[in-house]
Formats: C-alpha cells, structure tokens, sequence
C-alpha cells in the first residue's frame, strides 16, 4: 500500500461510516415520536425539562443512565414514587434521608411548587420512553429490593433480621416525611412488603403489583363490591395491611376460601402510627 | 524554535497549565465528596465541583490543542504564523470565556446539559474564537504554499471539532432528541476528530524525535485515521442503547466499538516501531516519554476499558456506574492530556532556555508520578465500579447503601488522585521555574534533523 491508496482508505472509510451513520439517524427521527411518545411532551413536561437544566440535576445523578455518578439514576424514578412522594422529597430531601446515615444528602433546591410539579411530570414522561428496557431491573435508592424475593439465603435472612431487629423496622428521626418513613417500613418491616409486592406495572410476585394501587384503592372503596369498613383510600391502604382478609384482590394465587394469603401479623407487629406511614407511602403510588 | 512566531504557544501552554492545576483541586473537592458527609453542600456542593472539574478539562485541553497547534504550523510549513495578534487576542478571548463560564458555575449559570453547560454567550465566544484560530492557521498554511499531510491531519480535525460543536448550540424539546445530537459533539469529538488531532501531533513529534521516514509515517497516519473514523462514527451508536432510540443501534454499537481498539492498538505499533526501526534523533527523552506514553495509556483507558463495557450485554449492567469514570479518567488523560503534555515538553526547552533538553528529573518524576497516580485512580473506579455493578444493579441492593459498603475504595481514590496531583504539581513547577526568551534560532537544528543524522537505533 502507497500514501496514495492509504489516503483513499481513510477518506472512503470516513465516507461510507458518515453516509451510514447519517441514515440511521434519519431514520431514527422517523421513529423518535413513538418511542418517546412525543404526543405526552406537554408544556408541562419541557417546562420540567428546564427545571432538570437549570437545577444541574445531571451533575449529580444520571437519567437514562447518562450524567454523574453521585447519586441515583432518575429514569424510572416515577414508576418507583408517586408524584406526591417526589413533590415532598422535592420540597425539603432532608426530611426523606439522613446524611449522617448515608454520608450523602441532596441539597435542598430553591424551586416552587409549580417548577416541582413539571419537574415530577417530566420524569414521569422519563420513565415511559421505550428505551429497550432498561434497567434490566430496579435500580433502588436505598434499601434491598430483588435479593428478598425469596430468593435470599437462610444466613442472609439472619444477617437482615440482625440489622433490623423484629419486628420492629428501622427507624429514622421522626421528623422526617410520613412518605420516606412508610418507605423504609416497607422495606424493613419482617416480613418484609417487598418480599411479595413490587412496585413495577404487572409483575405481580407473591402479592399483587403495587403500582398504582391508590388509584386502585379508590375504585375499590367507591364501589358496591365493596364490604369492608373504610372510606377512603389510606383507610383502605391501612385496613389492607392490618386485616388483610377484609377485601380480597381476585385471584387464586392470593387467597382461598375467603381469606387472603398475606400475613395476618402486621396489625399487632406495626404500631398505628407505622402503619399510617406506610399507608401515606402506598398511596403516593397513583 | 524556528520562527518568532511560534512564541504564542508560550501563552497558551501557561494558560493550559494553570486551568490544569485548577482542575484538579475541584477533581479533589469532588472526590472528597464521595466520602462524606459534604461540609460544603450548601456553598460548593457536588454538582458544581464536578461540572467545574469537566469544563476546566475540556477548556485547557483545547487550549494546549491550540498552543500545540500555533508550535506545530510553522515548523511544517516553514513560515511565520499568519498574525501573531490575532494569535493572542484569541487566547484572551478564550481565556476570559473559561475563567468567566468557571466563575458562573459556582452560581449555577450553565445549561446543565452534560459536559455542554457553557452558557449561550460563552458557546458564541467559543464559536468565535475557534474561527480566528482556524482563520489564522488556514492563511499561514495557504501563504507557506507548503501543506503537509501531518498538519492537514491536524487542521482537518480541529476544523471538523469546530464544526460538530453547532449541534450543540441548538435546543430540543424532546429529552431523547437532545441526547442524541449531544454525542454528535461529545463522542465524535473524543471518539473521532480529536484523535485525528492526537494523530497529528504525535506524527509530528515521531517524525522530529525519531529518524522515521516522513512518508512512511504519514501513509499510517492515514491508515490510522481510516480505522478511527470508521470505529468512531458509527461507534457513536454505544451511547444511544438505552436513551430511547430504535433497536438496531445496539448490535451497530456492539460490534463497531469493538473495533474501536484496533485504531489505537495501530497507534501504538506505529509510535513503538517508529522508535524501534529509525532509533532516536533529537535528545529530549522526556518528550519521548509523553508520545510513547500517550499511545500505550490511550491503548490501556481508551481501548481496554472501553471496550470492558461497550458491548451492550455488559452495558446494560454496567451503564452509569463508576465504571464510565474508571474509563474516562484514563482515556481522557492518556489520550489528550498525555498529548498535549508531551507537545509542551518536546516545545519547551527552546522557549525556556536554561533547561536540560532531556528533560529534567523533575520532569521525569512528574512522568512516572502522574502515570502511577492515575493508573491507581483507574484501579479505584474500576474496584468500586465493579463492586457497585454486581450489589445494585445485580443483587438489586438500594444505590445509598451500596455507597457505603464501597468508601474503601473512595479513600484508594482519594489517596492516588493525591499522588497524581503532586505529578502534576512538579510538571507545572518544572513549566514555571524557568523563565521564557524567545530567541530564533537556538535549536541547533542541523544536527537534528532526520535525514543527516540517524543513529543506532535504542534497543
């Protein structure tokens, strides 16, 4: 090979890889609108997308996986908390996490409300972008997520019961939001919600999927079916975790005759004010 | 140094310096940072070290790309620099733009769009200033009437960066939209035009360190930029998996960053038997040390490591975690700081007369210092990266308890980021103790030059 032919190499190949990479891209646009639902872009949503530029979010956390490693990745965030949970944890974060405990803390950031609540609704419009599915599982903020669905060994069992003793969960100062303290006794508490619940759309464990289930909650107590004693959904929520067989969910998977397969145990291991937490966290799932 | 004119690289090698240093003490803020709690966090909390940390490095890497650039020309050429005015008021208007846009970080005036924060006036001002440069070393080259295919190399790819900033002076309403033509500026520059920019230099420094054969070097420079770009552009599609974007741009991706490595595996074999086959022409070993040592380490951080997570298998698993700082660090520092350093060494010693032209031990030290410290902080990203992948994203622990379990190798971070910083510490100290006197002519050139001498080679 000659400097001649050398040169021809470098200017064909860069050719034919720009020529090609250019339709690609055209006929990524051609695709761009579905995959993203354009139509839900919203003024909402772009006015969210300004909030996430102007507060630097990216150089902390990552959204589709992109940005800094200092903190949570945000793309599915709005599948894992409801819109009232994030607009509290937007609010103030040091009610939701201690960064004695963590090392770490969100600074409080100087939005209004109507700048939070478009923030909410574009990473609600995040999260259901078609991007090939990932994560190919929850990525969690805190907490233990698919290592206790059963799968977890006897010696992890104890390691976890160890550092949360029974039956009691972990606690965390109580001035923090009843949201961020219903989190951690959702995960903690023994046994643990999230050993039969997730909270991913129709992955359905154990128990039913718990997303949007205060939607569901609503529907439920609204309607004639109903035969149990609460009048709104964190009543529900909250007679749902005590005396589970009051409303059984449809399924032979979830109950038999006439009583539900979800322990019994929570009404005397939480105390009243646990499990209003936890139902003021279930029902932020919409 | 030949011509008077090539004294404005001076000015531009201080300035790359100082930003250098700059950048650091954020790259430490922010390290400190992950071991917490953040005493600061309310003055300087991370986002804004860390978004200081990244533009400080982009913006004094372009400034050693110009400076190098401003060396380089008239030495190929064989003229004097078009206008050596125009030369500096560039540099004063891009340094005015870093030093300003650095400043408005600290009040949180940016764009927040990754590694794009300059703000609108300052992406004009870096517009601007990208065209007087290529203005002035497009008139020395068109009024020398001497082109040679090193510098085109160079000037093609300072050109063509040029051109892939303006997507990113755009808006886009849609997220996924905005992400895509953000690549079109990050990864074809780093993945593409800058190493065209990369293989200029280190052509120009083979060709004046060793005796090879101007033609023989520059028909690899060519085949070399071929297997770049054919890997670069279509390599972009690494970044798209999981943004949103159809399905075909994963097994693209897949298999055109694996082909990524052989490019830099190819500059590698070309620095390493350039030394091999021609032996040494020119005394400055030190500068020898920068060009070799850009091409293993852009070989080990850009290529290996690369490569450890581009395949989209592994990436859906590893896709932001430390993992992607384990191989920036390293493939941005082999590639283009390691570069820029060695085009500053190789330049120095007949700018700053009094120096030893081998490069002093200082300089040696500095070398090995910087090398051992960032291999150690690559190590740290790696450990911590790794360990990350498997508990939160395999075991599916929460991402705040598995920081924790992994601060040992925050502090491993912390302690061989220390150590590189004291590398570049004694660089910065040896480019400052002496000072500089532009006299034409003090090279003894005839002695050096490739074709009248041509020594044993050094093995």
């Amino acid at each position: 090979m000659n400097k001649r032919q050398a040169r021809l190499f470098a200017i064909g190949s860069t050719v034919v890889a720009a020529v090609a990479f250019l339709a690609l891209t055209i006929d990524s646009h051609r695709q761009f609108p579905a995959l993203t639902n354009a139509q839900n872009i919203t003024p909402a949503v772009t006015h969210g997308k300004n909030v996430w530029h102007k507060n630097n979010c990216i150089n902390c956390h990552t959204l589709f996986g992109e940005g800094a490693y200092y903190a949570p990745d945000l793309t599915k965030i709005a599948q894992q908390r409801g819109a009232p949970y994030l607009q509290a944890y937007l609010r103030d974060p040091s009610k939701f996490y201690d960064e004695q405990r963590h090392r770490r803390l969100m600074p409080k950031q100087d939005m209004t409300d109507a700048e939070i609540a478009d923030l909410v609704a574009f990473l609600d419009w995040v999260s259901k972008v078609d991007n090939q599915g990932w994560p190919p599982r929850p990525i969690l903020v805190t907490g233990a997520g698919v290592a206790i669905t059963g799968t977890r060994s006897a010696d992890q069992a104890a390691a976890v019961s160890r550092s949360a003793p029974p039956p009691g969960p972990e606690s965390l100062p109580s001035d923090k939001d009843p949201m961020a303290l219903g989190e951690i006794v959702f995960r903690t508490v023994s046994p643990a919600c999230t050993a039969c619940h997730s909270l991913v759309p129709g992955a359905n464990m154990a128990g039913p999927s718990l997303a949007g289930v205060a939607t569901r909650a609503q529907q439920i107590v609204s309607s004639p079916e109903y035969k149990g004693k609460a009048k709104d959904v964190e009543g529900y929520l909250s007679e749902s975790i005590t005396s589970p067989s009051a409303h059984l969910v449809p399924g032979a998977m979830y109950s038999a005759n006439g009583v539900s397969f979800m322990p019994a145990t929570f009404g005397k291991d939480l105390t009243p004010d646990q499990v209003a937490h936890l139902s003021a966290y279930l029902a932020s799932f919409k | 140094m030949r011509y008077r004119s090539q004294s404005v690289a001076y000015g531009y090698f201080a300035v790359a310096m100082v930003l250098f240093g700059l950048q650091l003490v954020f790259g430490l803020l922010s390290a400190a940072k992950y071991l917490g709690p953040d005493s600061l966090l309310y003055i300087l909390p991370f986002d804004v070290t860390k978004v200081v940390h990244t533009n400080l490095l982009i913006v004094w890497v372009l400034t050693g790309f110009m400076g190098a650039t401003y060396w380089m020309v008239p030495d190929e050429s064989r003229t004097e620099l078009h206008s050596v005015k125009i030369a500096y008021i560039q540099l004063i208007l891009w340094t005015l733009m870093g030093v300003s846009a650095v400043v408005g970080y600290l009040f949180r005036y940016g764009t927040g769009n990754k590694l794009l924060e300059q703000p609108l006036p300052h992406k004009i001002v870096i517009v601007i200033c990208m065209l007087l440069f290529l203005y002035n070393v497009g008139m020395t080259i068109w009024k020398s009437r001497r082109f040679t295919t090193t510098e085109g190399v160079l000037v093609l790819g300072l050109g063509l960066a040029a051109l892939l900033y303006l997507p990113a002076l755009l808006e886009y309403e849609n997220y996924t939209v905005s992400i895509f033509y953000r690549w079109w500026t990050i990864h074809l520059w780093v993945e593409g035009v800058w190493e065209m920019i990369q293989g200029g230099f280190l052509a120009y420094l083979l060709i004046r360190l060793s005796g090879a054969d101007r033609e023989v070097m520059e028909k690899w420079l060519y085949v070399i930029v071929g297997l770049v770009l054919i890997a670069g552009i279509l390599g972009t599609a690494h970044h798209y998996y999981w943004v949103g974007v159809p399905a075909y741009w994963l097994p693209i991706g897949g298999i055109f960053s694996a082909l990524e490595p052989l490019a830099l595996i190819g500059m590698a074999i070309y620095a390493y038997s350039a030394m091999r086959r021609s032996g040494l022409a020119h005394p400055n070993t030190l500068a020898l040390h920068w060009t070799i040592g850009s091409t293993v380490f852009t070989l080990f951080g850009a290529g290996l490591l690369g490569l450890a997570h581009t395949f989209p298998d592994v990436n859906k698993w590893t896709h932001g975690t430390l993992i992607t700082a384990m191989h920036g660090h390293a493939a941005f520092y082999g590639a283009y700081a390691m570069i820029v350093l060695a085009m500053i060494t190789f330049a120095l010693p007949t700018m700053t007369p009094g120096r030893s032209e081998r490069g002093s031990s200082i300089g040696y030290w500095a070398f090995w210092m910087q090398l051992g410290g960032m291999f150690g902080m690559t190590l740290s990203f790696a450990t911590a990266g790794i360990a990350q992948v498997y508990l939160e994203r395999i075991l599916g622990m929460g991402y705040l308890d598995v920081q924790l379990k992994i601060q040992v190798h925050f502090l491993m971070l912390l302690a061989t980021a220390s150590l590189f910083s004291v590398g570049v510490g004694l660089f910065i100290f040896d480019f400052f103790r002496y000072a500089p006197r532009f006299d034409v002519g003090n090279e003894k050139q005839p002695t050096l030059r490739p074709d009248t001498v041509r020594p044993a080679p050094i093995s």
